[in-house]
């Protein structure tokens, strides 16, 4: 299969190699959350809601007092995917996600500032096309901003891919599920630091650092559009209190 | 000698988000500045860690404004909370803050051994925060500064809801707020409102109760104008 068109360069999609699917974020969506958003990624839809700070509910989680204890929970809805497969609640794919979202998302807070209390995070993919581990971080991005959350900086992600000898931006399901490698970043912006870096299968050393290029550029658009939500959902509350 | 004129800020009264670099210090030789809520030092640069309006009162003290369901306690702050246990010593209180609040037993006028008061699990508490260290849960009190009992104490009967932080800061601003004064000309109820996102309403029926309660819920995405007009519409289903 033509995962890009020889002539046009076009890919699946219709998309150029370097160019993201059509992103949309709102926050404020659950409202019994101290924090929510909804964040899409072309057809990949994900929801998360941040609860805390508050107290701790498991004292025995708690490794270091002097830190807010950080929580995340990824889960896929059964109808988020075409074959209906049902996934047992703690499957090892949801559990590395979770984890691989907690130490993204850790990475940002500033959990010094609030010890001996924990932050909830729980993310729910309600329709997948891939990328949704970077779906999710952004979504909780949002939710975090949301619950307002003290962060260091916004922390994005974007997945990138190398198909037919092309770099590939933000892969689909069906680029995810060719076999080729593909890399996940997790970056912030501001600080310019790389918090996430999952790749895979193998990639030579100079094709991979193009694609990790292509994927932190990804990043950083993320980011702009993602300052745009919460500045427009600032804007948004005081122009309605006039 | 110091100079301690405000350093200028092209942000201040915008909006910043987490991560924006609010001010660089390396400009601002000899200047005295104070960080309020959602700012930080990092290095050379003061920057925003949640998201919001940035602010600065007179003569250099910043913050950002924002509106959030969670409580960061502050000295001096009033609040409702809600009494989740009973201790030998204190009671502990739910302030919709990250941590649980002590209530000491004597805190209240006139308190001692022999007139500790007995709350019940889910009795409402007017208090002041007195006491807001990160690395300590929040102590409160039902005393003022001169040891008087003044408003604080149990909240008895009224019903009780959560807003956020901001709608709080809103209700309690001076001059009044729209929505009280509109209400407060047609209904006669008590309100006691606390920075920690949670407003208690009282009145001698039921239904002045729920109108009072339901235009202040949604205030919150209104303008002075509009909270007027909402007000003159829900009196006149009324009456």
């Amino acid at each position: 299969m033509e995962y890009v068109n020889p002539l046009t360069g076009f890919r699946v999609d219709g998309r150029r190699p370097n160019e993201m699917r059509q992103l949309k974020g709102e926050v404020g969506v659950v409202a019994r959350a101290d924090g929510s958003a909804l964040f899409e990624m072309g057809n990949t839809r994900v929801i998360a809601a941040v609860y805390g700070p508050r107290e701790v509910q498991n004292k025995g989680q708690q490794v270091n007092s002097k830190d807010a204890l950080v929580r995340c929970e990824y889960r896929m809805a059964d109808f988020s995917t075409g074959d209906r497969r049902r996934k047992p609640k703690g499957d090892r794919r949801s559990t590395e996600i979770s984890l691989v979202i907690r130490q993204t998302m850790e990475a940002s807070i500033l959990t010094h500032l609030m010890p001996r209390s924990q932050i909830d995070i729980f993310v729910q993919v309600l329709q997948a096309d891939g990328g949704t581990r970077a779906a999710c971080i952004n979504a909780a991005t949002l939710a975090l901003a949301d619950a307002g959350i003290p962060m260091r900086d916004i922390v994005t992600s974007c997945s990138a891919g190398y198909l037919c000898s092309t770099p590939l931006l933000d892969l689909n399901y069906i680029e995810d599920s060719a076999g080729g490698p593909d890399v996940t970043v997790g970056f912030l912006t501001k600080m310019d630091k790389v918090t996430l870096l999952q790749m895979d299968a193998k990639l030579p050393m100079d094709t991979f650092e193009t694609v990790m290029d292509l994927a932190i550029e990804g990043c950083k658009a993320i980011a702009n559009y993602i300052r745009e939500v919460l500045l427009e959902n600032t804007r948004r509350l005081e122009c309605q209190r006039g | 000698m110091e100079s301690r004129k405000p350093p200028p800020s092209a942000l201040v009264d915008n909006h910043v988000v987490p991560g924006d670099v609010v001010l660089d210090l390396a400009e601002m030789t000899n200047q005295t500045i104070k960080l309020g809520a959602g700012l930080r030092q990092d290095c050379d640069t003061i920057q925003a860690t949640s998201a919001g309006r940035l602010r600065l009162s007179k003569p250099s003290k910043y913050w950002v404004e924002s509106s959030q369901k969670r409580y960061i306690p502050s000295v001096e702050d009033t609040v409702l909370g809600v009494v989740v246990d009973t201790k030998p010593d204190n009671f502990l209180v739910d302030i919709k803050g990250p941590n649980l609040a002590f209530l000491p037993v004597l805190a209240f006028e006139g308190g001692t051994r022999r007139n500790i008061p007995k709350f019940e699990i889910g009795t409402l508490i007017y208090a002041r925060v007195v006491k807001a260290n990160s690395i300590m849960n929040p102590e409160l009190s039902c005393m003022d500064a001169t040891g008087k009992a003044a408003e604080f104490g149990q909240l008895k009967d009224g019903y009780m809801f959560d807003t956020s932080t901001g709608l709080s800061r809103m209700l309690l601003s001076s001059p009044t707020c729209p929505i009280l004064e509109a209400l407060g000309k047609k209904l006669s109820f008590e309100i006691a409102v606390g920075l920690n996102g949670r407003v208690w309403v009282n009145a001698p029926s039921p239904s002045n109760v729920i109108v009072v309660s339901n235009a202040i819920i949604k205030s919150e995405s209104l303008s002075g104008i509009g909270q007027r007009s909402m007000v003159e519409s829900l009196l006149e289903r009324l009456s």
